[in-house]
């Protein structure tokens, strides 16, 4: 008898394999092949999903994945094939939409394929280093379809020659172009690039290049450009429309290059209406679409911006060597500003306010306006006539604005301290004439020059300003101080200048009539009680004088004249002719000056109250001169001859130039000292270099006055050459 | 032979023909020994004006000078033409050596007073100014080159020549000249004399081109001429060559020798081909 064994119960596995029948895979396979063909054939409604991705899952799970995938691509590849045959039938215009709706048959069928076979997909394609099921379509379309050989080259040349098409005028079919671009796209972006856009590219240059010849012979630049832009919008909307999006910027390019860069220099230039001309013309348009179609190209801008510049200096030359403009010099300054309105209009309407563009009109500027070394006195003249009575009327804005425009004329000078000069003897006669058509605005010019050159620059101008004021208190003081003593003599208006402030006019003294020399005794008297230690000089060639003259028929006029003017005709009262020589005696005033005064009395229509014999227009020394009894005038008041500031003649030009020169020395040898007291050794080209920035406010140092300065302060034992290297310099303590 | 006993002798046989030459003249100029001299030669490997630095730069060897015979000098030579203030007091400005004793040391040393080796004296005794010396420099002068009497000083003009064969002391020398020869309290030397200078120094050192300087100077400039320029002009001279092919335009040159350059290049004196 055996014991009993004590048995657990155990679960076990079949000990034998349940094998997938080989033939079970072989049907199984049957069914998802059937199923794939009736997917193709739009039978799809009749099939089980769920029984189909059970076929295929089982298939894979009892390792049947690789027949399954072989049979899959076997299948579709054939229905492909079948696909292509019936897209290369298609004739002509259908070619497109047949292709167009089989791809979208063909993602269909993917689609569902794909769903069935999602098992495989996601176990056995990953771990056998398959192509997804999806990715596997679309390259089995691009395969078969696509890069078939008849369907590859007819596909290419459809698209492209409605492309063509388009751009010549007709209407295309463009949801159907995207729609194939589009499934170009989802083959691959090397697909669409390599199948498509490169040949696109290629073919649009050509395109281009070809119209581009064409128009250039026969638009002028502005059309020619107006063509171009409406050439590039349709790419861009072309794009948008069909084409993929990073299309745009290649097919861009390719307009740009071939329609523009190619053909820069022969827009720019073109006769009759390149740049020159819409910039004399003041073409906003045209110039705004050449500068935002230039600066789409490489050297785009910098090609217009030279052109600009070349232009501009040119006609600046011009400008300022026009011995006919030199005439009149407010004239020439109003046109230098008008061009520099015009230039800055054109910059802010057309070329975007583009500082590069900016720069080169400043540099131009700069580099014409110095080419005339009068500049600088002209537009002082400017801003004298303007001073006088140009402004009036104008109101307060109007005149910050006008003499904000000159002060960028005056940055462009290199030469400020001439200007300077000039600016303080025109404001001098301003002042002293009382012609200044607004106080404020003068003070506003002084301020503006403050702020620009500093402080030095105006304080003697302010002194000016200074001693006029205080005149006016003088004189109330003098005459509060006057006891009745004045009753009818001639009453005095005494403007007291300090030597410094005001541009040295040399003066020879003449000889005052009685009359008004006991009043001007007296108001020395007055002034020197109030200001010891000082020296008062009278400034005969200045000053005016109000004399009332009763003529021949007792005709009263008050006549307006020059302190030279008065001293003549008051000899007049005691004497009815005189002689030239006899004048020049008993007033002393210097020839030439009295010359002047006596042709302005005796010469001038409407204001000859004088007569002279003989009767000719120059003065000569045997003349005689007598009252004129006969003159008359509608006025009551009659102004003769005031000095306005007037171009200067060329000796005067000379000295004022030469006194410029003088005093640049000492301003270049303080520079020089300064450099040097801070580096101690230093060799003569940094010296320049440095001199030169440091004066450059001021204006241009001559490199030779430099090297002239440097000696004389070797000489003067401020700085030794080094013993070692002759061309270094050291600084002595 | 005993070398010890005749060492002159032993060396003189036992030197060259060409050396044996050399130490005659050595001693000749120098009036030393013919062993310092041939020691001078020896240390200057032969070279005769090398020979003579070291003769005159050694201080022992410096000849002691008799300081009673350098007073007699002086006083032979001294300014007599006297505006005495005071009796027998000692006027300072005239206790100098004058034109006229100038014109009396040049005889007595047979030499033209216009002979540049004149100008080496002066540079020797570091004198102020030109025609005349005061005692301080003339007794030191001497005192230095070991001079006490005529015949000492005579002998020693040659070797002073010859000092103007060598670059330093050339240079210090046409340096010494501006301040010499410029008038006292002036800063700069008048044209005229200044022309006379170069024409004198540059006999010595062959400059082609002074000629044309001076030419230039009359045309353009008529002025005198500052210390630096005189200077820098034989920097010029020397390093700058005749067809200016390396006068560099930016070298900090005196503006006075710039123009020049734009004289000789306009009159087409010198054709500068421009690198």
């Amino acid at each position: 008898m055996s014991a009993q064994k004590k048995r657990t119960f155990k679960i076990e596995a079949f000990k034998h394999r349940v094998e997938l029948d080989p033939k079970y895979a072989e049907r199984t396979w049957k069914v998802l092949e059937h199923a794939i063909h009736e997917i193709y054939n739009h039978n799809a409604s009749g099939l089980s999903f769920e029984e189909l991705y059970r076929n295929a899952y089982n298939m894979v799970l009892h390792k049947y994945g690789e027949k399954l995938y072989s049979g899959l691509v076997t299948t579709m590849s054939g229905h492909l094939k079948e696909i292509a045959k019936s897209i290369e039938d298609s004739q002509g215009g259908l070619f497109l939409e047949e292709l167009d709706r089989k791809w979208g048959d063909h993602n269909k069928a993917l689609q569902m394929i794909r769903d069935i076979l999602m098992y495989m997909d996601r176990t056995f394609v990953p771990g056998n280093h398959k192509t997804p099921v999806h990715e596997l379509g679309l390259n089995l379309w691009r395969d078969n379809i696509i890069r078939s050989g008849k369907i590859q080259t007819r596909l290419l040349d459809t698209l492209l020659d409605l492309i063509h098409r388009e751009r010549t005028g007709e209407v295309i079919n463009r949801s159907l172009m995207r729609n194939i671009t589009k499934m170009l796209m989802d083959l691959g972006s090397s697909v669409y690039q390599e199948d498509f856009e490169k040949p696109f590219l290629e073919v649009s240059a050509s395109f281009y290049s070809g119209e581009s010849q064409q128009l250039i012979e026969c638009c002028d630049c502005g059309e020619y450009l107006r063509k171009a832009e409406r050439r590039l919008t349709e790419e861009t909307e072309r794009v948008s429309h069909y084409l993929d999006v990073k299309s745009e910027v290649k097919i861009t390019s390719v307009v740009e290059g071939e329609m523009i860069a190619n053909h820069m220099q022969r827009l720019v230039h073109m006769e009759n209406s390149g740049l020159v001309n819409m910039l004399v013309d003041d073409r906003y348009e045209d110039l705004s679409r050449m500068y935002n179609l230039f600066r789409r190209v490489p050297d785009g801008l910098s090609t217009v911006r030279d052109v600009m510049t070349s232009h501009l200096r040119e006609t600046g030359k011009q400008l300022v060597s026009d011995p006919e403009r030199l005439k009149d010099p407010v004239d020439f300054v109003q046109h230098l500003l008008d061009e520099k309105d015009k230039y800055d209009k054109i910059i802010s309407k057309a070329f975007n306010n583009d500082k590069s563009f900016q720069n080169a009109l400043n540099s131009s500027f700069e580099y014409f306006i110095n080419l005339n070394n009068r500049s600088p006195e002209f537009i002082s003249l400017y801003v004298d006539d303007k001073l006088r009575k140009g402004l009036k009327g104008v109101s307060e804005e109007d005149v910050e604005v006008v003499l904000d425009k000159v002060m960028m004329l005056f940055r462009y000078l290199q030469e400020k301290d001439v200007f300077e000069k000039y600016y303080k003897q025109h404001l001098a006669k301003r002042l002293l004439s009382g012609k200044t058509a607004s106080d404020d605005a003068e003070r506003s010019m002084i301020v503006k020059l403050k702020t620009e050159c500093g402080y030095q620059f105006t304080s003697k101008l302010e002194g000016m300003f200074t001693d006029m004021k205080t005149s006016v208190d003088t004189m109330q003081g003098f005459y509060a101080n006057q006891y009745s003593e004045t009753g009818d003599g001639p009453t005095l208006a005494v403007q007291v200048l300090t030597t410094g402030s005001w541009p040295t006019q040399p003066s020879a003294p003449c000889n005052l009539p009685a009359e008004i020399l006991g009043i001007c005794d007296k108001f020395r008297t007055y002034y020197l009680g109030t200001h010891t230690g000082r020296r008062l000089t009278w400034q005969t060639n200045m000053g005016t004088a109000d004399i009332k003259a009763t003529f021949g028929k007792g005709q009263k006029h008050e006549l307006n004249v020059s302190t030279y003017q008065m001293c003549i005709l008051m000899l007049f009262n005691s004497a009815d002719q005189l002689t030239y020589r006899e004048i020049e005696q008993a007033t002393e005033i210097p020839a030439p000056d009295l010359k002047r005064c006596l042709q302005s009395l005796a010469c001038v229509k409407g204001k000859n109250v004088l007569r002279k014999e003989p009767m000719s227009k120059d003065i000569a020394e045997d003349d005689a001169f007598y009252f004129n009894d006969k003159f008359t005038s509608k006025f009551i008041k009659v102004k003769i001859g005031t000095v306005a500031a007037q171009k200067e003649s060329e000796p005067e030009k000379q000295e004022t130039r030469q006194r410029v020169e003088e005093d640049r020395k000492p301003q270049i040898e303080a520079a020089i000292v300064r450099i040097m007291k801070s580096r101690r050794v230093l060799d003569h080209n940094t010296i320049v270099t440095e001199v030169t920035s440091q004066l450059q406010s001021r204006f241009l140092p001559n490199p030779v006055v430099i090297k002239k300065r440097i000696e004389s302060l070797i000489e003067r034992e401020f700085l030794e050459r080094d013993k070692n290297d002759r061309k270094l310099y050291r600084y002595l303590a | 032979m005993n070398c010890l006993r005749y060492p002159a002798t032993c060396f003189i046989h036992k030197l060259g023909r060409g050396h044996r030459d050399k130490v005659q003249q050595f001693m000749a100029i120098t009036g030393s020994s013919e062993k310092a001299a041939v020691q001078a030669l020896k240390a200057s490997d032969w070279h005769l004006e090398g020979a003579f630095d070291i003769f005159y730069s050694q201080p022992h060897i410096r000849t002691v000078t008799d300081s009673r015979h350098l007073e007699e000098l002086y006083n032979r030579y001294k300014g007599k033409m006297l505006v005495v203030k005071n009796e027998g007091s000692q006027d300072p400005y005239v206790d100098m050596i004058l034109v006229d004793g100038i014109t009396l040391l040049c005889n007595d040393l047979q030499v033209d007073p216009q002979d540049i080796v004149m100008l080496v004296v002066s540079w020797h005794m570091k004198a102020a100014t030109m025609c005349e010396f005061s005692r301080q420099e003339f007794i030191g002068g001497l005192q230095y080159l070991g001079i006490d009497t005529i015949e000492k000083f005579r002998d020693k003009l040659s070797y002073m020549r010859s000092e103007l064969k060598d670059e330093q002391k050339f240079r210090e020398i046409y340096n010494f000249a501006f301040g010499w020869a410029k008038e006292k309290g002036q800063k700069s030397l008048a044209l005229d004399t200044a022309i006379g200078m170069w024409q004198l120094l540059f006999a010595e050192r062959h400059w082609p081109l002074v000629d044309h300087w001076c030419q230039f100077l009359q045309v353009r400039h008529n002025k005198a001429i500052s210390r630096d320029t005189w200077s820098q002009l034989l920097e010029f001279a020397k390093t700058v060559d005749l067809q200016l092919s390396n006068y560099d335009e930016e070298g900090a040159w005196p503006y006075l020798i710039d123009e020049f350059v734009e004289y000789l290049t306009e009159n087409g004196i010198v054709q500068r081909h421009q690198n």
